[in-house]
């Protein structure tokens, strides 16, 4: 965990050396990870942790991607897998699996990620409405952000928070 | 603003402390008009009241209870004696009282009450202007000291505010020599009196009960410590003893408290749920390093602090949970009132006992438990206490008796409710039932008594022919099985006809730190609170009978209904279960029901944790825990798990055979697929050389615990399994044994690869479930063969 931090930040520093990105206002900070083919990022700031796999407890009654809750120091989290809840099939988890702990106001959840990329920081200015052919307001994603060579989806965390069941 | 705020909430909590008292007091004073101890208290609370709000500019409160303490005066000055019809005006400006009360509390205004009808009652009665019937000889006496009575009281609140401590303590003494000799009059116009008319008590004790009065009076008056100033005053020698004793006893009885915001002892609690969740750990831990160091000196040392932190933490745990105890007779307070209410609406006959009302609970607890009280006690005087005529034709007293006491019984508190009233009639309760369409006729007929008490907590029952003001709408005993239930609480009912009910509630002491019982159910684990274990016991599965699709079971004289806890909680049935059962026999209010586990952990102490809003409301769920090793345990939510039984149908006794043989149709070699579990490099590369002409999926583990997850993770559908015995971390024994338990593996052909040749070992080979036994070194096609045989590969693909 400490490495991957670490990582990140020595990222971010040669990013922002690179882009000389200073003004903060109009820079977005941003944490890549990958589900299945597709690249997504989260604010930073909504993240509250990003831990390795451990062993979580079954819920019943919930839907499959609710995948059951864990102890963070003391406290009951949910813990959710994005694959299934974008609809992807269910894989194994491996080596660079990661739980990607969220909290939006009171709301808190963990989401089980096949891998992380690295932090982005990317101009405001470069990152296009959500495409018109997710459905209005009930979309989950905030926009589309665009990198030199990829394009990144951005996630409401609200929205991945609220309950849907 | 803020000053004036402060105050106003330092107001609002003493007088509601007051008022409460208040009611039982007056309801006592009623029965025994002449008690000044009592008087003087209902006077205080007045007088409290009204100073303070006057202070406050509440000119309506002010104004009501000013003219309470005009009667109030008066009565305790022997002036007055209270009538039911007195009694029922002051109660009115009492219950006038809270209301404004109420008001202040919501809108800091005591506006929108109207109180001059009550206020005209009561100076009707402070004026003795013939209306109201009160003796004659008494009446007479005290017409004309009425006057200088309300004088006085009003010449104390104006004068006192504005007066230095010297001349209050001269004005105290002159008002109290006035009083004085006003007593001393009074008392031998009350000698006479009694004498002649009520032919109360010998002389001496009229005496006794004037005396003390002076001396409550200026302490509640002004608020300066001027308590000894009255003793000067005294001119008898046993007026002087009275007055020590008085102040002495008021001192001792004084408890020494603070008043602490809720949401503090709340926050603590929490702190010290995560403290008991640690303290799970650390003896977990204690465990794991005693088991791992056996002998080792430093162990001694560890388990010492464990078992100190351990002692430690428990104690902390019950002393805040203490400080969140309140005694059980806040609530007790309001039903003498109400049964006085209710005995004078019914026109019957009642009593009400309560003992043990210093029986202490958790606040919150406190709170949910009145409403139900309420509740039981109205039915009982409603449907249980017969009139005055039926009960001397069935040679009952006269008076009905209504009994409330609490006590603790172990980690829980019961209230009892008794009643000698005409009890419980178990055939009528049934035929009302299926009259209103509650239950069915069969059901009925198979009730038992106890089960048919029960139905009186249905929504909608109700036994009385026409809605009164006091039942009839069949909710209130619905109430009290919800409310009861919401803290995790059971009713018991025991009637007989024609002699009385019983009705105990048993209440877990505390929400937030229960004792649960831990079981486990495949690999998972649930933990339900201990508060609805009844017992536990183990049965043989023959011992489960199936009546109309559901599982029930014999358990002594009765029939438990039982359900596997797999099917609520949708568990996956992958482990093999045994020939015996565990059945948790749950009870909540009058209902029971058995539940179906595969093992008892144990019990153990655990935190109540919320799942948190995303979760929230799972059925059958009430939260999770945090156990010793850090993982999580749902808690079970027993009300929730009774409704969702009644709609679940039964798997246990069908294991599914179809799971069993997952054998799908082999189209080529590589269907086939085999295990091989070997700690050795070398040894499972020679299998795989000797395997791969067959063309077959070969999947490698280096030990028995590899081995085990690679199954459970169930990519492959293994055909057969070829393993070795020596292995570190778990043996081709333990491995096999392991795997028998597995539904889905029953059927798995093991073959021991080894060089253990011992009759011994093939023995063991054999009891584990090992099919074939070869022994190292071996010929590549005597391996082959072997396998080809186990997995009855088709000889079309050689």
């Amino acid at each position: 965990m400490s490495d991957k931090l670490k990582d990140i930040i020595n990222k971010q520093g040669q990013q922002q050396e690179n882009d000389g990105l200073n003004h903060s206002d109009d820079v977005v900070q941003l944490v890549g990870f990958v589900i299945g083919e597709e690249e997504y990022a989260v604010p930073i700031l909504a993240i509250q942790e990003i831990i390795h796999p451990f062993s979580w407890t079954r819920v019943p009654q919930v839907p499959k991607y609710v995948v059951g809750v864990f102890n963070m120091r003391g406290a009951v989290i949910p813990l959710i897998d994005l694959r299934l809840k974008f609809g992807l099939p269910a894989l194994k988890q491996g080596d660079e699996t990661r739980f990607i702990v969220m909290r939006h106001g009171d709301d808190i959840a963990g989401f089980i990620i096949d891998r992380l990329t690295m932090a982005i920081r990317i101009k405001k200015t470069n990152i296009g409405p959500a495409p018109d052919t997710t459905n209005g307001d009930d979309t989950m994603i905030e926009g589309v952000g665009k990198q030199e060579d990829r394009i990144i989806t951005i996630l409401k965390v609200d929205k991945l928070l609220a309950r849907d069941f | 603003m803020d000053e004036f705020q402060e105050i106003l909430q330092d107001f609002l909590i003493e007088s509601f402390e007051l008022v409460e008292k208040l009611d039982e007091d007056l309801v006592e004073l009623e029965s025994n008009p002449e008690d000044l101890e009592l008087l003087n208290g209902i006077f205080r609370v007045a007088h409290t009241v009204k100073g303070a709000s006057s202070f406050l500019n509440f000119d309506v409160l002010t104004h009501l209870t000013h003219h309470m303490e005009d009667v109030l005066n008066k009565a305790r000055h022997g002036e007055l004696i209270i009538t039911p019809d007195i009694m029922d005006v002051i109660l009115e400006s009492i219950d006038l009282m809270k209301a404004l009360l109420n008001t202040i509390r919501d809108t800091s205004a005591d506006g929108g009450i109207d109180v001059s009808e009550c206020v005209v009652k009561l100076d009707k009665i402070s004026g003795g202007d013939g209306k109201i019937d009160t003796p004659v000889s008494q009446a007479a006496t005290p017409v004309e000291e009425v006057a200088p009575a309300a004088e006085e009281t009003s010449e104390e609140d104006i004068d006192y505010d504005n007066m230095s401590p010297d001349d209050l303590e001269a004005e105290i003494e002159r008002l109290l020599q006035e009083r004085q000799s006003e007593d001393k009059a009074k008392r031998e116009a009350k000698i006479a009196a009694g004498e002649e008319v009520v032919s109360l008590e010998p002389d001496e004790v009229p005496k006794e009960e004037v005396k003390p009065e002076p001396t409550p009076e200026p302490v509640v008056t002004t608020p300066v410590p001027v308590t000894p100033t009255p003793a000067p005053a005294t001119t008898t020698a046993p007026k002087t003893d009275a007055k020590a004793a008085a102040p002495a006893k008021k001192a001792a009885t004084v408890e020494q408290t603070i008043r602490v915001d809720v949401k503090r002892l709340d926050h603590l609690m929490n702190l010290i749920g995560e403290l008991v969740l640690a303290k799970n750990r650390l003896i977990k831990i204690n465990d794991d390093v005693e088991e791992r160091y056996e002998g080792e000196e430093f162990l001694e040392e560890l388990t010492q602090v464990v078992s100190i932190v351990s002692l430690v933490t428990t104690d902390l745990q019950i002393a805040v949970m203490k400080t969140r105890m309140l005694p059980i007779g806040k609530v007790f307070n309001k039903f003498p009132r109400m049964i006085r209410d209710l005995t004078r609406e019914l026109n019957k006959k009642m009593e009400l006992q309560i003992s043990g009302e210093d029986t202490e609970l958790d606040k919150s607890i406190v709170e949910e438990v009145g409403d139900p009280l309420v509740h039981i006690i109205r039915n009982s005087c409603d449907h249980g206490i017969e009139i005055p005529e039926v009960r001397v034709a069935a040679g009952k007293d006269e008076t009905g008796t209504i009994k409330l006491k609490a006590y603790n019984e172990g980690n829980q508190i019961v209230i009892q409710i008794d009643d000698d009233g005409k009890g419980l009639d178990a055939e009528m309760l049934k035929a009302k039932s299926v009259e209103k369409g509650l239950i069915t006729l069969s059901e009925a007929d198979s009730m038992s008594d106890k089960e048919a008490f029960g139905l009186i907590f249905k929504p909608g029952f109700s036994t009385a022919a026409t809605v009164t003001n006091v039942s009839g709408r069949g909710v209130g005993m619905d109430v009290v099985k919800t409310n009861i239930e919401k803290v995790n609480g059971m009713i018991d009912i025991e009637s007989e006809v024609g002699v009385g009910t019983t009705m105990k509630l048993k209440i877990p002491l505390t929400l937030a730190i229960i004792q649960a019982l831990l079981v486990g159910v495949q690999e998972e684990h649930y933990a339900i609170p201990l508060a609805s274990v009844l017992e536990t016991v183990r049965i043989s599965k023959d011992e489960i009978y199936t009546v109309e699709g559901r599982s029930v079971m014999r358990l002594r004289e009765d029939i438990l209904s039982l359900v596997h806890i797999g099917d609520i909680f949708e568990v996956e049935r992958i482990l093999d279960s045994s020939e015996h059962v565990y059945v948790v026999v749950l009870g909540l209010g009058t209902s029971k029901l058995g539940l179906i586990v595969d093992s008892l952990v144990g019990q153990e102490e655990i935190v109540i944790k919320s799942l948190g809003d995303y979760l929230k409301g799972i059925e059958g769920i009430a939260g999770a825990t945090i156990r010793g090793d850090g993982g999580v345990t749902l808690i079970v939510d027993v009300v929730a798990l009774m409704d969702i039984a009644r709609n679940v149908k039964s798997t246990v006794m069908t294991d599914n055979p179809s799971t069993a043989q997952i054998t799908l149709e082999k189209s080529k070699a590589s269907d086939y697929c085999v295990m091989i579990v070997d700690d050795s490099k070398t040894d499972r590369t020679i299998m795989r050389k000797a395997l791969e002409p067959l063309g077959l999926t070969l999947v490698e583990a280096a030990d028995g615990q590899e081995a085990l997850n690679i199954l459970k993770q169930g990519d492959n559908n293994f055909d057969a399994m070829l393993v070795d015995i020596e292995m570190p971390r778990m043996d081709g024994y333990t491995l096999a044994t392991e795997i028998k338990k597995y539904n889905r593996y029953k059927n798995l052909p093991l073959i021991a690869v080894t060089s253990r040749t011992g009759k011994s070992d093939r023995m063991r080979g054999v009891e584990s479930g090992m099919v074939e036994y070869i022994t190292k070194p071996y010929s590549a096609d005597y391996l082959a063969s072997v396998v080809q045989r186990n997995v009855n590969f088709k000889s079309e693909f050689l």
